[in-house]
C-alpha cells in the first residue's frame, strides 16, 4: 500500500469531518462500489414481549432488546409482525427453512434437507462471479450455517478467526496496488484442476439423477477454484478502504466451559468487514449461533436451548442472551460503518438480513419472527424505520424485496402455499 | 493374532427351539448412491496410499450424517465451494510430504511417468485406469517438469490431480447398468474393504478383483474371511459402532464445568474408548453375543473414569479392564458414560433424550419430533418436585405431550441413577431416586435390571441388523430390501447374535452385491 493511501485513510477513520453533515440517505447508489449482502442469524429466537419496538414508520424507540442497535438505529430497519409461514413440523428446522429457503424442509427429522438454496446463494449467483470467494460462511459458535446452494449442500462455516485470517489475508493477499501474485505453481494448480474437471465430466455420464446434481455442485466448486487462482494473477481492485486484516489471537479457549463468543465474534467482524472492503466476496451467511444451539452463553445457567424451554417466567437469561446477542450484532454493523467508501460508508452499500428462525423459543412460535434489515444497499432498502404488520404477513416478501433489491430478477420467492409474487413496498425505495 | 470364531463358535446358550431360516430372499436394492469418503475414510486411505508419516489435513469438509449414520450421510452430501478448496490444499500437501519423505515412488524422471501414473492411479481410484486417464494425468506431470524444470514437483502436482479427483474423494458402487445388477468387481472389492476396514482396498483384494474372483460366491466369502482375520478389521467394526452410537460426537460434549466439576474435554474421548474397547473385546476378537453389549459387567476405563464411576483405577496409564459389581449399579453400554454424557444437557441429566436414544437408536422405533407451537416448560427443582420424575410428570400428564413422551420418558427415568456425565447418585435434591420403569411391558426397579430389560426385547436384534446392512451400502434400505432383512436377522439370530458372522452374512447377501436401479428426475 502507497504512503498516499495510508495517508488518506487515516484522514477518512480519523476526521470524521468528512462523512459528517452529509445526508443520511444521500447514497442512491454505490457509484463504483459493489452492493453486498449477507444474512446474520442467530438461534433460537427472542423474548417477544421485549423485542418489538413502539411507533412506527421513521418516528420509533428501540425496545429493550434492540437497545445494544442505538448507534446504528438510523441505519437499521426493524420488520416486526411478519410470519414464517411453513409447517412447523421439525421444531427450529421448519422455521429456519423457512426463512432462509422460503420453504418447507424435505424430509424427516432426523434426515432433512432442504428444497432450494437459500437466500444468501440465490444472491451469490447472480454478484458472485466478480469476486474471489462467491461467498464467504462464518460460524461464531458452530461450524455449520444455514447456507445451502441446494438440498444436501451445506455450505459449511469457518469458526476458526486465524484459520480465516489465513485463507482471506495469508501469502495470496494483496493490497490495492500491489499487482497480482507471480507464482508458477498456480499454473500448476490449474492444469491439475483441468485433470479434475475431465474426472468430474466422465463420472457424470454414469450415474443417476441426485447424484449427477452433487457433482455439479462439487464441478461449481473447482470452477470457483480455478477462477480464483486465474484472478490471483490480476491487479486487486483498487479500493482505497483495502488493507492486510489485522491478525486475530490464533486461539480463543473457552473460559469455564463458555465459548468467548464477544471475542471470536468481533475477530471475525473485522476480518468479515476488510473481506468485504477488499471485495474479496460480496455476499456472506453469517452465524452467530445454531437453530437448536445449546451452547452455555456467557453467565447463563443452562444452555440456550434449554433456557428457552425450562427458564421459567419472564425468562430473564434468556432475555439477557437474545439482548447479548444485538450487541455483538451492533459491534458487527459499526465495524462495517467504520470503514469509510466513496463519501459513504461501507454500512451504505450492504445489506444485512440479521434473524432467528422461531420469535419465542419457548413455543417454538413462527409468528413475531425477530427480524432486523441494516444498511441500506445503495439506498434501496429504506434505513431508520420500524416496519410492522398487524395480519402476520408473510415474511417471504421481504425476502423477495431483498433479493430484488440485489439485482436478482426474481419472479417470486417460496413454493406453494407461501409461495409471493410481490415483495414489501413499505421497505422498498 | 486376532482369535475370530466366524460361525464355529459354541451354540448359543439361550436361544430357545432351534430356529432355522429359509432360502435368502430376492431383493431389489434402492437407487445407489455415491458415497463420499468419510473424514475418516479418507485419513485412513491416505496412510495407507502415503504412508504413516504423513500429517494429515485438519480442515476438510465435514461429514454429515443422516439417521445417525455419517456413512449414509456420504451418499447424499455434495463438496461445498470451500470443500473443493480444501480438498485441493490438502491434496498438494500430503503429495509434497510424500515426495520429500520418498514414499511415493520410485520414479524419478519423465521416462517412468505412465507406470507411476498406472500404479498410484490403481491404488489411490481403487481401479485401473483407462489408457485416456494415463495419458491426461501423464501430460499434466510431463508439462510441470518441463515448465519447471523439476521432477519432483511434477510428482508433486500429478499425485495431487489424483488426490482432488472424484474417482478417489467418492465410491462408484453403481454396477454397469442404469436398470441395476452386479457391482463390478472393483466396486464389490471397495464397498467390502471400507465395510470391514474402513479403508482402501489392499493390493491382495485388488489382485482378486482384477481377476474376476469377487464375482464368485467361494471367491467373495474367501476375501472377506481374510478381511475379517485382518488386524484391520478393528478399525472397521470400530468405526461401526462409532457411527451406530454417534460416538464421534463425544469430540464435542458440551458440560458445564460449573455444575460437573468432574467433567474434561477429555471426557467424551475418554468414554468413547471405553466403549469402542467393550466392543472390539466382547464382540470381535471373541465373537460373543452383540446383546451381551448391553448387560457386560467387564468394561474398560481409565483412571478418570475409574474415578467418574467409583471403581478401581487400572494399575497403568490407559484403559485397563474392570467389572462391575452389581452394588456399582451400572453395566453394560446403558451405564457407559458414553451414552449417559452425550444424552444429556450441559447441566443436567435428560430422561427424555435417552429414552429417545434408546427408541430411535437401539430398538429402530419411530417417534415423531414433538409438536412445533406447544409450551415446553417443566418446572423448576424445588420442593414440591425435587426428582427429574416429578418435573416432567406433565409430560405425561398433558395428552398431548403423553402420546409420544409416554414411550420416551419412563425408559429414561430408569437411568436417572446416573447424572449427565454418567455418575451415579442415589438422590437428587435430597430425594431418593425412583428408576423403576417399563419397556414395553417389561418392568425393572433398577439401572441393573433395566439393562437385561434392553438385551431381551426383540427388536434389538433386528434393528442392529438393519443398521449394519444400511451402513454397509450407504443409504438408507428400500422397501425392496425387507425381506433381505428379515432373513439377515434370522440369520443373526441363529449365530447367536456374533457380529462377524452377520458382516459376512451380510456382505454374501445379494442386498451387498448389486445395486439398484438409478433414480430419475
Amino acid at each position: 500500500m502507497s504512503s498516499r493511501r495510508r495517508f488518506l485513510r487515516g484522514m477518512l477513520a480519523g476526521g470524521g469531518l468528512v462523512t459528517l453533515g452529509l445526508p443520511r440517505f444521500a447514497h442512491a447508489d454505490c457509484g463504483a462500489f459493489p452492493q453486498r449482502f449477507g444474512v446474520w442469524f442467530w438461534g433460537n429466537g427472542n423474548r417477544p414481549d421485549k423485542w418489538t419496538p413502539t411507533g412506527e414508520g421513521a418516528d420509533w424507540s428501540l425496545s429493550e432488546e434492540l437497545a445494544p442497535l442505538a448507534a446504528v438505529k438510523d441505519e437499521i430497519t426493524v420488520v416486526s409482525g411478519f410470519s414464517i409461514k411453513v409447517p412447523n413440523l421439525i421444531p427450529h428446522y421448519s422455521g429456519a427453512c423457512g426463512l432462509l429457503t422460503g420453504q418447507p424442509e424435505d424430509g424427516p427429522e432426523d434426515a432433512w434437507t432442504v428444497f432450494g438454496p437459500s437466500i444468501d446463494q440465490v444472491i451469490a449467483a447472480e454478484v458472485g462471479d466478480a469476486t474471489l470467494y462467491r461467498s464467504l460462511e462464518v460460524g461464531i459458535t458452530t461450524t455449520t450455517s444455514f447456507s445451502y446452494s441446494g438440498p444436501n449442500a451445506n455450505n459449511p462455516a469457518e469458526m476458526n478467526p486465524f484459520a480465516l485470517y489465513e485463507r482471506l489475508f495469508g501469502d495470496t493477499f494483496r493490497e490495492p496496488g500491489e499487482g497480482g501474485l507471480v507464482d508458477p505453481s498456480l499454473g500448476y494448480r490449474r492444469s491439475a484442476l483441468d485433470a479434475v474437471m475431465g474426472d468430474l465430466d466422465s463420472l457424470h455420464g454414469e450415474l443417476g439423477y441426485s447424484d449427477r446434481i452433487r457433482l455439479e455442485q462439487h464441478l461449481d466448486g473447482v470452477r470457483d477454484l480455478e477462477t480464483r487462482l486465474a484472478k490471483l494473477q490480476e491487479d486487486p481492485p483498487e479500493l482505497e478502504a483495502c488493507s492486510r486484516a489485522e491478525a486475530p489471537e490464533v486461539e480463543y479457549p473457552e473460559i469455564d466451559g463458555r465459548p468467548q463468543i464477544a471475542e471470536v465474534n468481533r475477530a471475525m467482524s473485522r476480518l468479515l468487514a476488510m473481506a468485504l472492503a477488499c471485495d474479496q466476496t460480496r455476499v456472506f451467511s453469517y452465524t452467530l449461533s445454531n437453530p437448536l444451539s445449546n451452547e452455555l452463553w456467557p453467565d447463563a445457567d443452562d444452555g440456550h436451548h434449554n433456557l428457552t424451554h425450562h427458564e421459567p417466567d419472564d425468562q430473564p437469561q434468556v432475555d439477557a442472551i437474545t439482548t447479548y446477542n444485538m450487541t455483538e450484532l451492533a459491534y458487527f454493523l459499526e465495524e462495517l460503518r467504520a470503514i469509510p467508501e466513496g463519501d459513504g460508508t461501507l454500512l451504505d452499500s450492504c445489506l444485512v438480513m440479521a434473524c432467528s428462525e422461531v420469535s419465542e423459543g419457548r413455543t417454538h412460535s413462527l409468528d413475531e419472527i425477530p427480524l432486523v434489515l441494516a444498511g441500506g444497499a445503495c439506498g434501496k432498502i429504506v434505513q431508520g424505520q420500524h416496519v410492522r404488520s398487524y395480519t402476520q404477513e408473510n415474511v417471504n416478501r421481504v425476502s423477495l424485496s431483498l433479493i430484488r433489491a440485489m439485482g436478482v430478477n426474481q419472479a417470486s420467492w417460496g413454493a406453494g402455499d407461501n409461495e409471493v409474487t410481490d415483495g414489501l413496498g413499505d421497505i422498498e425505495l | 493374532m486376532l482369535l475370530l470364531l466366524l460361525a464355529c463358535k459354541d451354540a448359543p446358550t439361550d436361544a430357545g427351539p432351534t430356529l432355522t431360516n429359509g432360502p435368502v430372499p430376492e431383493v431389489t436394492p434402492a437407487a445407489p448412491t455415491l458415497r463420499r469418503l468419510t473424514t475418516s475414510q479418507y485419513h485412513n486411505a491416505i496412510v495407507d496410499l502415503l504412508g504413516p508419516d504423513v500429517l494429515l489435513p485438519t480442515s476438510l469438509e465435514p461429514d454429515i450424517q443422516v439417521e445417525g449414520l455419517l456413512s449414509v450421510g456420504a451418499g447424499v452430501a455434495s463438496v461445498s465451494s470451500w470443500g473443493v478448496e480444501r480438498y485441493e490444499s490438502a491434496a498438494i500437501s500430503l503429495a509434497e510430504q510424500a515426495v520429500e519423505q520418498g514414499t511415493l515412488t520410485d520414479c524419478d524422471s519423465t521416462a517412468c511417468v505412465d507406470d507411476f501414473v498406472a500404479d498410484f492411479g490403481r491404488r489411490a481410484w481403487r481401479r485401473p485406469l483407462t489408457e485416456d486417464e494415463v495419458s491426461t494425468l501423464a501430460e499434466v506431470i510431463d508439462w510441470i517438469a518441463d515448465d519447471s524444470g523439476d521432477f519432483e514437483t511434477s510428482l508433486v502436482y500429478g499425485t495431487a490431480a489424483m488426490l482432488q479427483s472424484p474417482h478417489f474423494l467418492y465410491r462408484k458402487e453403481h454396477g454397469s447398468s442404469d436398470q441395476g445388477g452386479p457391482l463390478s468387481d472393483f466396486e464389490l472389492a471397495t464397498r467390502l474393504s471400507f465395510f470391514v476396514w474402513n479403508t482402501t482396498p489392499d493390493e491382495e483384494l485388488l489382485d482378486a478383483a482384477e481377476a474376476g474372483e469377487l464375482s464368485t460366491d467361494a471367491g467373495l466369502e474367501e476375501q472377506a474371511r481374510r478381511l475379517m482375520e485382518d488386524e484391520r478389521a478393528v478399525d472397521g467394526v470400530r468405526n461401526l459402532f462409532t457411527e451406530l452410537y454417534t460416538l464421534y460426537a463425544l469430540d464435542d460434549l458440551d458440560k458445564d464445568p460449573l455444575v460437573f466439576t468432574h467433567a474434561s474435554a477429555d471426557l467424551g474421548p475418554a468414554a468413547r474408548e471405553e466403549t469402542l474397547l467393550l466392543v472390539e473385546n466382547l464382540l470381535l476378537h471373541e465373537g460373543g453375543d452383540f446383546r451381551d453389549l448391553f448387560t457386560s459387567e467387564r468394561s474398560y476405563v481409565d483412571r478418570r473414569l475409574a474415578s467418574l464411576y467409583r471403581v478401581g483405577a487400572p494399575s497403568e496409564e490407559g484403559h485397563g479392564e474392570v467389572w462391575f459389581e452389581r452394588s456399582d449399579g451400572r453395566r453394560g453400554l446403558l451405564g457407559h458414560a458414553s451414552v449417559l454424557a452425550q444424552y444429556s444437557h450441559a447441566t443436567g441429566s435428560s430422561p427424555t433424550l435417552r429414552g429417545k436414544f434408546l427408541r430411535t437408536t437401539v430398538l429402530c422405533h419411530t417417534i415423531p419430533p414433538p409438536p412445533g407451537d406447544v409450551d415446553t416448560t417443566i418446572p423448576e427443582a424445588d420442593n414440591s418436585s425435587p426428582t427429574m420424575r416429578d418435573r416432567i410428570a406433565i409430560h405425561l400428564e398433558d395428552p398431548a405431550c403423553a402420546s409420544c413422551h409416554s414411550l420416551l420418558d419412563p425408559i429414561g427415568l430408569g437411568l436417572e441413577n446416573f447424572d449427565g456425565i454418567g455418575r451415579w447418585r442415589d438422590t437428587e435434591n435430597g430425594e431418593t431416586i425412583d428408576a423403576s420403569g417399563d419397556l414395553d411391558g417389561a418392568a425393572w426397579e433398577t439401572p441393573w435390571e433395566m439393562a437385561a430389560t434392553v438385551r431381551n426385547h426383540p427388536d434389538l436384534g433386528p434393528c442392529f441388523t438393519t443398521r449394519l446392512y444400511d451402513y454397509a451400502v450407504g443409504r438408507p434400505s428400500g422397501e425392496g430390501e425387507e425381506d433381505l432383512e428379515d432373513w439377515l436377522a434370522v440369520e443373526f439370530e441363529i449365530s447367536g447374535y456374533a457380529v462377524p458372522d452377520l458382516m459376512l452374512s451380510t456382505v454374501m447377501s445379494p442386498g451387498f452385491r448389486n445395486a439398484g436401479a438409478f433414480d430419475v428426475e
